[in-house]
């Protein structure tokens, strides 16, 4: 189990958190390659950003549907944080990231920790189980849905057992394999799946606001709309 | 595009990601962590692949350019656009190889103004520039055709390159001849490291016979490619030309070999039953006997499969020609074995996949193949999916996106498995201590101030009033053969006799008091960590132990902010002893040569400095231990052989 342990973090860590690094890098360098190569198309090349700014920093705060759905707000908001604050600020991964690379930064307290790790996964059971009690959501939903938010909660429920062997009641090192190996699951399923959020949400209104600057007529006039007149079908 | 195309080409930024990575790594860590290349194998994959065989492979261009438009062979013309490709992007693969070959990559412009003509690589290099530039020059034509560069400038340049072709043919030719043979030239001068069965005076004219044998079966390969990968008729008439062509060049250089050794009355190693005649004679016929006869059967070279199959057993078999002079049959110093790493594999890997996708690109938007170019390809209805997604994303957005994903994810896994991935820096090789040894010896005190002399000796054939024979501790923890000649009853009668062993043995396993230093400082260099977690966690009980040691609840649980060990080892604290009390029980040792210089040479200094009459004036110098650095003699464990030096020692017994 040891060997394992050392290999999932450290190979299998590097490559799965490259792999996020870059494809997230290669996410947003497609992205905007593409939103340039649309606005070149369509003709409207004018952004209003004060617009675009203010609908991210509103989806990213949603005061209004915090009054219209205050639960499944509340709940996406306190999952959001918990899920980024522990990983980044918790005092034993910091330690990790020094002896690695030499690099620190201030850590929360463990018993905060211990709150978001708790949170999390209450959250993330919360949301799973709003997805399935709407019949609007339930249908909408696909099963990637739902595994990835069992996927993120399963670090913090290993983590936590980590963290507290004296309530763990199985071998030290293998939760702590199962902890290493689902946080690399999800660093490498990040620019696969719909976890690319993290790294495409500001440009998401960019994109958003770009769909109406096609040329009038788009829809019937396909071929004018993507610069191929001339191409045979 | 086809889906055979798309997978090729998704597959090829893949290794194009690997050598992205192992770049970075080849140019900011050098040639030592990333190579098998040594002082004793100074040659290795890259010199043998990317240089020797690629240049060997790219013959092509010259060989069909002197076909079609110096003897007139019109019938090949439809060869030489893709041959000169081939040749052109074969020799930006060598010189790009050669880069990262090159201990000092920013000079490889030097023969250009710091000539040495008596040099047969100052000859090669030269060549493969100009002939390079020969390339370009040659393919540039192909490249001004296209729409984009119709305007008046590149108009003019390219009527000015079409004139210009039958005198960059001439230039090609002669550059070709000239370094496809200094290649060979090179190995010439080392008549006694290469195997006689591949040693030759006439090397030369094999490198360059094969050169232009593999390099029509080259053509004939890349053909076979093009026909696989874009759906190209193949050319059989004309390829079955080329074979038959490549059939007297492979037969001539299988003679010019064999022939050469049976003039020199040097056939004989090939006739013993050895590795090295199997070798040879492996070698031989897969790249010159073999196809050369298949070849020569008019039924063979005319059928796709008979004339492809003989086409790649040249290629492979050239191929190893050039490893086996380069590498195999090169001799190197007992033990300097040479196996290149993975990411000697993934430049070269990489540098070829780069060049492919070049070509691949070039016949994508060139008329690099003039039959197919003109007919264009019929258009397919387009099939309507309204499930799925892929048909609403046209190929050419589609594309990009699954080869910069390819590409990431090949640079991600070379990550993963670069040396030293898990501390994202390169670890130290380890080098285990040896225990030090008891020798018979014998000490002669030469006086207070002179400090004393000491002889490591094998029999009892001793003699002289002031020599007494001892037990000596010889320390070599890396077995050099440069050692310490350490007097251990002397120390302890100094510092004080039977209780003063803790002055050095600071920590000691259970019930020892004179624990080895080597048992806990475990390597020459680096740290060990002599404390086991495992055996403590299954000692306390399992995961309800932690707590034990690891009391602090609020931040991380690492050694630091553990309980010391002496909390419950109560024992393991001697007092007196030189070590510093904050060393002593961290679990962490040092290496082994900081911990001797960290202790003998503290002691010593201070000895010296507290009673400097009774000590010799080097007593804390490296000398005074290391008896064989200063004075000329390496002083080995040979009998009868005084540690000291001759001129100071006594000779003692012999």
């Amino acid at each position: 189990m040891h060997a394992w342990l050392e290999w999932a973090r450290g190979p299998a860590f590097v490559f799965c958190f490259s792999f996020m690094l870059l494809g997230l890098v290669r996410h947003v360098g497609v992205t905007i390659w593409e939103i340039r190569r649309t606005l070149r198309r369509a003709g409207d090349r004018s952004l209003p950003l004060t617009a675009i700014v203010k609908a991210t920093l509103t989806w990213l705060l949603p005061a209004d549907r915090l009054r219209r759905e205050p639960l499944f707000t509340a709940t996406s908001i306190l999952f959001h944080v918990a899920i980024l604050v522990v990983p980044i600020f918790l005092a034993g991964h910091i330690a990790l990231w020094a002896r690695a690379v030499g690099v620190s930064w201030p850590a929360i307290p463990n018993a905060l920790a211990d709150v978001l790790t708790i949170l999390a996964v209450v959250t993330a059971a919360g949301l799973i189980a709003q997805r399935l009690a709407a019949r609007a959501t339930r249908a909408l939903s696909k099963p990637q849905d739902h595994a990835i938010l069992i996927l993120l909660a399963l670090p913090f429920v290993t983590g936590f057992l980590v963290m507290h062997p004296g309530l763990n009641p199985f071998d030290y090192e293998s939760v702590l394999f199962v902890h290493v190996m689902s946080g690399n699951l999800i660093f490498l399923l990040m620019p696969l799946t719909k976890l690319t959020h993290a790294a495409l949400l500001p440009g998401t209104q960019v994109v958003a606001e770009i769909g109406w600057h096609w040329p009038k007529d788009s829809g019937s006039r396909v071929g004018a709309a993507l610069g191929k007149e001339e191409e045979p079908v | 595009m086809s889906s055979r195309e798309r997978i090729t080409k998704t597959m090829l930024w893949a290794l194009v990601g690997v050598l992205a990575v192992v770049t970075v790594a080849r140019f900011t860590r050098g040639l030592g962590a990333v190579t098998n290349l040594s002082d004793a194998a100074p040659w290795g994959l890259w010199i043998a692949f990317d240089v020797m065989a690629g240049v060997a492979l790219a013959a092509g261009g010259f060989t069909l350019a002197a076909a079609v438009y110096i003897f007139r062979l019109e019938r090949y013309r439809r060869f030489t656009r893709p041959a000169i490709l081939t040749a052109f992007l074969g020799y930006v693969a060598v010189a790009v190889g050669l880069l990262y070959d090159l201990g000092l990559p920013w000079h490889i412009w030097h023969p250009l103004i710091y000539p040495q003509p008596h040099s047969v690589l100052f000859e090669v290099a030269m060549c493969v520039m100009l002939y390079l530039t020969v390339l370009a020059l040659e393919f540039s034509p192909v490249m001004l055709e296209h729409p984009w560069f119709d305007r008046p400038g590149f108009r003019t340049a390219h009527r000015l390159l079409k004139r210009a072709t039958i005198p960059l043919v001439i230039a090609g030719i002669m550059l070709s001849t000239l370094h496809q043979s200094s290649l060979g030239s090179l190995f010439l001068i080392t008549p006694y490291r290469l195997h006689p069965l591949w040693y030759s005076p006439i090397i030369w004219v094999l490198f360059l016979v094969s050169a232009v044998g593999v390099g029509l079966m080259m053509v004939t390969l890349e053909s076979y490619f093009s026909a696989w990968l874009f759906g190209h008729r193949l050319p059989r008439e004309e390829l079955a030309g080329l074979g038959g062509a490549a059939s007297v060049v492979l037969l001539l250089y299988a003679g010019l070999r064999l022939g050469d050794l049976a003039w020199r009355h040097a056939l004989g190693p090939a006739l013993a039953l050895s590795p090295a005649a199997a070798l040879f004679w492996f070698e031989l016929a897969l790249s010159a006997l073999v196809p050369g006869v298949l070849l020569a059967v008019p039924a063979v070279r005319r059928s796709r499969r008979g004339l492809g199959l003989s086409a790649l057993m040249a290629v492979l078999g050239v191929i190893g020609y050039r490893f086996d002079v380069s590498i195999v049959a090169f001799a190197r110093p007992a033990g300097a074995a040479y196996v290149p790493t993975w990411m000697e594999l993934a430049v070269s890997a990489g540098i070829v996949s780069g060049a492919l996708l070049v070509f691949i690109f070039f016949v994508e938007h060139l008329c690099v193949y003039p039959e197919a170019h003109a007919a264009p390809a019929p258009a397919r209805a387009p099939r309507l999916d309204p499930f799925g997604v892929r048909p609403i994303l046209p190929e050419a957005l589609a594309a990009p996106r699954r080869y910069s994903l390819a590409l990431v994810a090949g640079a991600a896994a070379a990550l993963g498995f670069l040396p030293g991935a898990g501390a994202l820096t390169g670890r130290p090789t380890p080098v285990p201590v040896s225990p030090v040894r008891m020798v018979e010896g014998a000490i002669t005190t030469v006086g207070a101030a002179s400090g004393h002399r000491f002889a490591l000796v094998q029999t009892a054939a001793l003699s002289g009033a002031e020599t007494r024979r001892v037990w000596l501790m010889v320390i070599d923890g890396n077995r050099d053969g440069r050692l310490v000649v350490f007097p251990h009853d002397l120390h302890e009668q100094a510092l004080g006799g039977d209780g003063s062993c803790v002055t050095c043995h600071h920590a000691n396993l259970p019930f020892q008091r004179d624990t080895a230093c080597a048992a806990c400082h475990r390597d020459m260099y680096s740290h060990t960590d002599i404390f086991d977690h495992d055996a403590h966690t299954a000692a306390l009980g399992g995961n309800a132990g932690c707590v034990r040691c690891h009391v602090n609840r609020d931040g991380p649980k690492t050694r630091a902010t553990a309980i010391p060990c002496v909390d419950c080892h109560a024992g393991m604290e001697l007092a007196g002893s030189r070590v510093r009390p904050e060393l002593r029980l961290s679990g962490d040792a040092v290496g082994y040569v900081d911990a001797m210089h960290g202790l003998c040479v503290g002691c010593h200094e201070q000895r010296v400095k507290e009673e400097p009459a009774k000590h010799p004036a080097d007593f804390a110098r490296c000398r005074n231990c290391h008896r064989d650095v200063d004075g000329g003699a390496l002083e080995r464990l040979a009998p009868y052989r005084s540690v000291h030096g001759a001129a100071a020692g006594v000779r003692l017994g012999g």
